[in-house]
């Protein structure tokens, strides 16, 4: 058997008994696991999260307004790691159209943490972080908006990546916020991670916000090592109410990098307190408009009604409830009248985020942060607190703001549950964000960098 | 600023959302909620700030060289996902309210 028919097997027989992590909302049929072609993931089993277009397997985003559906071509990163030997084996739940912090969202029910099924294994890209964190796939992709692959990746035990905006394709990705998303990606290790990063990066003609860049070698940077380096650390990052337990781990993974060669200097990111607000106006804004497209006309399950106003709101009352909270949003913050005061105020704030990091990045080589303030919490904890859920997003919303690369790799567990530490890299940096997260990885492993 | 039950009504007619009662409510509850959370930003002094789409550091320029590219990328031909293809068009129900007309 090959490794993505055992994979198979071994999901399908896992996911079926009442051990099921609810992980994949579809699987791959035995015939569709041939590869496309030779190359560096030859035969290797990916998980895909189910808001990038696939030909041969149902995209659902997560809504039951996309129940059934079945896209007519194939997301560029998806077409990517077929040709190079890469095998779909499934698709990844999600919260609905990717807005989500817990998985929770989903139209298909919650995806469970593998390390502690009561607990939530974060989101928006929580079936692909706990598809790899399980051992189902090797590697997964997601997307990330506003975390939404670090963060589940954080929860999960495993690497999560969000490239710089404009490094990898998003044609085939279901839009949620525009000038926010990224596709990313989970593995076991950093070199997983960076080898689908490395396959799936590059210009494509289909997505004009790509960049003609050269893409390197991403896996050859994992083992490079800091000597050298500058780490800088943001005081904004590590505030007072920190748990301490988490804290002592990312105070343990800095002087890691300091004994592997890298230097430690302390700065500042004063506008990181504007960054949720800014956040939770701009994405939801974007998201009423890119959502809007769903409506049983373009796309979505038609629901009939007397006229055409009534069909298009019986179809979308197919939303969730957060989706509709952020249609909501979105809708007033566009409004006339409004949107200088709240859009125009919050694109200007983002600079301000933006203008940090760029200040910052002139002293130091990559910045170093928790990804997130607690562990996986319990399922149910955090749902009827929509402003709660946004407020633990405070650690990863600013990589989307500014568009830098970031990534989350394990730095420890406390009561059994894993942390993540964010590494946050200049635009277009991605090799020295890869070197820190090896040398973190190879010393956490008790190895030499 | 805070928005009434009738402003989230109004809302959801613009965003094309049906909403019940018990919606409504919670809903006008949340979004207020949200915007007390965003206010601080409006205290800010930003009309200076000039650069509005920072995440863009791409050396692409900003315009392409005009190309004609294979536009053809679906995996199948629109035949065989189409609910209903002839003549090489779409063929899609009339809206609600109207009545197909069919040729003479």
């Amino acid at each position: 058997m090959s490794e993505s028919e055992v994979a198979l097997a071994r999901i399908t027989r896992m996911e079926e008994g009442t051990e099921g992590l609810n992980a994949f909302l579809a699987l791959a049929e035995p015939e569709q696991l041939e590869p496309l072609a030779e190359g560096r993931l030859s035969g290797i089993p990916v998980a895909v999260k189910d808001n990038l277009s696939t030909a041969e397997l149902p995209t659902t985003c997560g809504s039951r307004l996309l129940e059934g559906y079945q896209a007519p071509y194939e997301a560029t990163v998806v077409r990517r790691l077929r040709e190079a030997g890469g095998i779909v084996i499934g698709k990844t739940n999600l919260d609905e159209c990717g807005m989500g912090s817990s998985t929770e969202n989903s139209a298909y029910g919650p995806t469970l943490n593998p390390l502690d099924q009561s607990r939530v294994p974060g989101g928006s890209s929580g079936g692909s972080a706990a598809a790899v964190a399980a051992g189902y796939a090797t590697m997964a992709l997601g997307s990330d908006t506003g975390g939404s692959v670090r963060q589940p990746a954080s929860f999960c035990g495993v690497v999560g990546i969000k490239p710089t905006y404009g490094r990898v394709s998003r044609y085939g990705l279901v839009a949620f916020a525009s000038s926010l998303d990224q596709v990313g990606t989970i593995g076991r290790t950093v070199s997983d991670a960076a080898v689908l990063l490395g396959v799936i990066a590059g210009h494509d003609p289909r997505d004009a916000t790509t960049a003609n860049t050269p893409v390197t070698d991403f896996a050859g940077d994992v083992g490079k090592g800091v000597e050298g380096m500058v780490v800088g650390v943001p005081t904004d990052y590590f505030p007072e109410g920190l748990d301490p337990a988490i804290r002592a781990l990312l105070d343990n993974a800095l002087q890691r990098l300091v004994q592997a060669g890298a230097e430690l200097e302390s700065v500042s990111l004063p506008s990181t307190t504007h960054a949720i607000p800014a956040y939770y106006l701009l994405a939801p804004a974007e998201a009423s408009s890119n959502l809007a497209r769903f409506d049983g006309v373009r796309f979505g399950v038609r629901q009939s009604g007397p006229d055409i106003g009534s069909m298009y709101e019986r179809t979308r009352r197919g939303f969730g409830d957060e989706v509709k909270r952020r249609i909501m949003l979105g809708t007033y913050a566009l409004s006339s009248g409004y949107y200088d005061e709240y859009y125009g105020t919050a694109q200007r704030a983002r600079s301000l985020v933006a203008s940090d990091f760029a200040r910052v990045f002139e002293k130091v080589d990559v910045l170093f942060t928790p990804t997130t303030p607690t562990t996986a919490f319990p399922l149910g904890a955090n749902t009827d607190d929509p402003l709660a859920m946004y407020l633990s997003d405070v650690f990863t919303v600013t990589a989307n703001l500014a568009g830098i690369p970031a990534m989350s790799v394990p730095v420890g567990e406390v009561e059994g549950l894993p942390v993540g530490g964010q590494v946050l890299a200049p635009w277009w940096h991605e090799s020295k964000m890869l070197a820190v997260g090896g040398a973190l990885e190879a010393t956490m492993a008790g190895g030499v960098v | 600023m805070s928005v009434t039950r009738a402003d989230v009504a109004k809302i959801a007619a613009l965003a094309r959302l049906e909403l019940e009662k018990e919606e409504l409510e919670r809903l006008t509850l949340e979004i207020n909620g949200i915007l007390r959370h965003v206010a601080q930003l409006t205290s800010l002094d930003l009309m200076e700030t000039a650069d509005l789409t920072p995440q863009i550091r791409s050396p692409l320029p900003a315009t392409r060289p005009e190309a004609v590219e294979d536009a053809d990328v679906l995996s199948c031909p629109p035949s065989a996902f189409a609910p209903d293809w002839r003549d090489n068009f779409f063929v899609v129900p009339p809206p609600p309210g109207m009545h197909r007309k069919e040729p003479e």
